[in-house]
């Protein structure tokens, strides 16, 4: 595939206005609204389309697929993810790729728990918990991930309990701070499983206060918030060194969640559309905890549009 | 008059029994130490995978 450097932004909300200016430079970026029809419009094999649109993704991706176009999806609804990996087949056949979740989380949390790991001989267990919320839809994603059901990886099984229970503290950067985090109907454990076959948990929980749990199974009491605060996310690889020593590490980001989702689109859209030189993305479904991609790489493109990666400096004690 | 004493009573120990949990308690104690430092990505070698397609 010989990358033409077309990008073109689907959606209008926070995701896609930050993603839109976070992409700005040489390259023709468009910002499109988000019926199939109007996506597919004009496009070409190579090009580049960012959706950034409430679920579903796979009916858009399957269509762009069929005409070679590479497809990075910010999605992160659970049902809309499974269809989204089915799709690997298309993007292959046609020398385009797609990359499934390519936000906060899962996406930054991919790439995270892929630098993390990459530092261990083994690495069995992978903990996912983020904070906040982008714009309006992303807040209404949030509030269905609260009443679904979680499936957290387990002993070479999938465990699935309500969402809303599993109350865990999670220490996250400052200005976040501490925050209680629960079992959510979140798609980063499916992926991280795909991408960690060999780990033996998996789990990703997300921040909620009393009232959220309480509402969750009501319709949205009032209209959610243009865009929220600052968010945060925070990924635990545990596993071993060479010599067999437990190892606990622990990095997280405390930004605006759109800024930090827009970072990550940013660092694969400008790859896929050959901006990055030296460095590329497979064809087919690509997930950001793919060992096969330049994750450090990905990683300096992401801090590069501001978005602060930190690590944990202490020792984690229960 | 009993029974209002005895509330009483039953209520300041309860206080009082709170009060030292709470003071000479060891349990909520957050981390002392520890903290979050910029991640270091520079140091680490670069990536370069063949190019697809």
């Amino acid at each position: 595939m010989s990358p033409t450097g077309r990008i073109v932004v689907v959606g209008d909300g926070v995701v896609g206005r930050r993603s839109v200016r976070a992409l700005g430079g040489p390259t023709v970026v468009e910002r499109r609204a988000g019926r199939t029809r109007w996506i597919t419009d004009g496009l070409a094999p190579g090009d580049v389309v960012v959706l950034a649109t409430p679920a579903p993704h796979a009916p858009a991706a399957a269509e762009l697929g069929a005409r070679g176009v590479s497809v990075v999806s910010v999605g992160d609804d659970l049902a809309d993810t499974v269809e989204l990996l089915e799709l690997d087949d298309r993007f292959r056949a046609e020398g385009a790729s797609l990359v499934v979740g390519a936000a906060m989380s899962p996406g930054l949390s991919g790439l995270l728990a892929r630098h993390l790991a990459s530092q261990l001989a083994v690495a069995d267990e992978v903990h996912v918990a983020v904070h906040a919320t982008a714009g309006a839809a992303c807040a209404r994603q949030h509030h269905r991930a609260l009443r679904g059901r979680s499936l957290n990886w387990r002993d070479e099984g999938w465990v699935e309990r309500p969402a809303g229970s599993g109350r865990e503290l999670a220490w996250f950067p400052e200005p976040v701070g501490a925050r209680d985090c629960y079992r959510a109907e979140l798609s980063d454990p499916v992926l991280l499983h795909r991408a960690f076959p060999e780990a033996g948990r998996i789990t990703a929980r997300m921040s909620a206060t009393r009232r959220d749990r309480l509402t969750a199974r009501l319709p949205m009491l009032r209209a959610p918030h243009p865009e929220g605060g600052i968010g945060a996310l925070r990924v635990e690889v545990r596993g071993a060194d060479a010599v067999g020593r437990r190892e606990t590490l622990v990095v997280g980001v405390a930004e605006f969640v759109g800024a930090i989702t827009a970072g990550v689109v940013t660092a694969f859209a400008a790859t896929l559309a050959g901006r990055a030189p030296g460095i590329a993305i497979p064809d087919g479904v690509v997930l950001a905890a793919d060992a096969a991609l330049p994750t450090r790489s990905l990683l300096g493109a992401v801090a590069a549009t501001g978005v602060r990666l930190q690590e944990f400096t202490g020792v984690p004690h229960a | 008059m009993r029974l209002l004493r005895r509330i009483f009573v039953a209520v300041f120990l309860a206080g009082f029994s709170a009060a030292i949990m709470r003071l000479r308690g060891t349990g909520g104690t957050p981390p002392q130490h520890g903290g979050w430092k910029p991640l270091e990505l520079a140091d680490d070698p670069p990536a370069s995978p063949e190019p697809s397609g």
